[in-house]
């Protein structure tokens, strides 16, 4: 999400991309997501 | 005529659409930044393959370096349209996330260890690097203002600190983008100047990667750098940056007490509310994860997966990098704040080069 859209709803970038790596690492705790390659 | 309660939409009804339009304005960009990222990961792969197949010796070149020349290539000839800048613009969401992942590499003790080392190795440098940037902009007679958000750019995290401490210090736009465009510049020739010092200078890759976070300014920047020379140099370089980070909101502080004192700039009022408003938050989710790992929380296949979500992240983050930088733009800010964020880039290489020399002699990286 750009920093300015971010920015306006009051809460930083930082914390959008900390939510959406917290959650994928609970989708791969739960084996929701399958093994990642690379 | 319309008026402003007739026009405007219902509340809650609007904002779904603006999100979902305003995501729909990613799609394009982020398909460049997959599109980019993984034509650099193909060439990586081929050149293997065909060398490999061939009984060609030939150096591995990092898909790293394939993707920031490609997106590099793409915004110096032809440009990036209007459409996929919105998407483009994300690169750095990707950094931080693939950041927060990548702690599932590190057990706490090692963070601990090598984080302990680089906040030592990061203060003395601080102090240096700061005093000296500043006798420079003086000499080279730049605006105090515009002097201490080099300072800042170049000594803590490049254009995020740049960010930061503008408001704080009530500097001026102008100034702000010629320090931006000349922390831009010089990070990315360092992108390309570090690894090759690097490998003449037969570094380890714990050596190279601190070398590499406590010297590089951007944080995409310093995880490229890391990333070109090895694996192994990315992950500590992310660390040693990460660490550099964290000190953004004590430093930003310090030179808003000082402008404000001066009468040049707003006194800050809750300093507690200050550091956290301006304390790099991704650095607490990489933190989390890693003690996630360090309990057991995750099995090693998953361990394995959480590295490799965070090296995809990187992947848009390094096509982000070479996209966004465009050489003409940069040339247009003027020379001065140029040299001078580039003496101080230099003295700071050198200086954090002789700490890690020191800190692998008597530390024991």
């Amino acid at each position: 999400m750009p920093e300015s859209a971010a920015k306006r709803r009051g809460v930083s970038l930082d914390v959008y991309a900390v939510a959406l790596a917290l959650v994928l690492a609970l989708l791969v705790r739960l084996n929701v997501i399958p093994s990642v390659r690379w | 005529m319309a008026t402003a309660a007739n026009t405007a939409p219902p509340i809650g009804l609007d904002e779904p659409l603006r999100l979902g339009r305003s995501v729909l304005a990613l799609i394009p960009g982020l398909l460049l930044l997959a599109a980019v990222g993984y034509a650099g990961k193909f060439i990586e792969q081929s050149i293997a393959v065909y060398t490999r197949s061939h009984h060609i010796t030939f150096p591995n070149i990092e898909y790293v370096l394939w993707a920031i020349v490609i997106g590099l290539v793409i915004s110096n000839t032809v440009g990036v349209p209007r459409v996929f800048q919105a998407g483009v613009a994300t690169y750095e969401f990707w950094l931080k996330a693939g950041i927060v992942l990548l702690g599932s590499r590190f057990l706490l003790g090692d963070i601990l260890h090598l984080g302990g080392i680089s906040l030592l190795l990061v203060a003395v440098a601080l102090a240096l690097s700061l005093t000296f940037m500043h006798i420079l902009g003086r000499s080279f007679k730049l605006k105090p203002k515009l002097t201490s958000l080099l300072a800042v750019g170049s000594s803590i995290c490049g254009v995020s600190a740049i960010i930061a401490a503008k408001p704080a210090i009530d500097a001026d736009d102008e100034d702000a983008s010629y320090a931006i465009a000349a922390i831009l510049a010089l990070g990315a020739i360092s992108l390309f100047t570090f690894p090759l010092i690097g490998h003449s200078l037969h570094l380890s890759d714990k050596a190279y990667g601190l070398w590499a976070g406590l010297a590089v300014d951007n944080t995409a920047e310093a995880t490229a750098a890391g990333a070109l020379y090895s694996d192994a140099a990315g992950k500590v370089a992310v660390l040693a940056k990460t660490t550099r980070n964290a000190l953004i909101g004590f430093i930003v502080l310090g030179y808003a007490i000082y402008w404000a004192s001066r009468g040049q700039a707003q006194a800050v009022g809750n300093k507690a509310k200050f550091l956290w408003g301006k304390f790099p938050k991704f650095v607490l989710g990489f933190l989390l994860i890693s003690l996630l790992a360090t309990l057991g929380y995750f099995t090693k296949t998953q361990l394995t997966s959480l590295a490799n979500l965070s090296r995809w992240a990187f992947l848009l983050t390094f096509a982000g990098v070479g996209l966004r930088t465009s050489f003409r733009e940069l040339g247009k800010q003027g020379w001065r704040p140029f040299a001078v964020g580039a003496i101080g880039e230099i003295f700071i290489a050198i200086l954090t080069l002789g700490l890690v020399y020191g800190a692998d002699s008597f530390l024991h990286l």
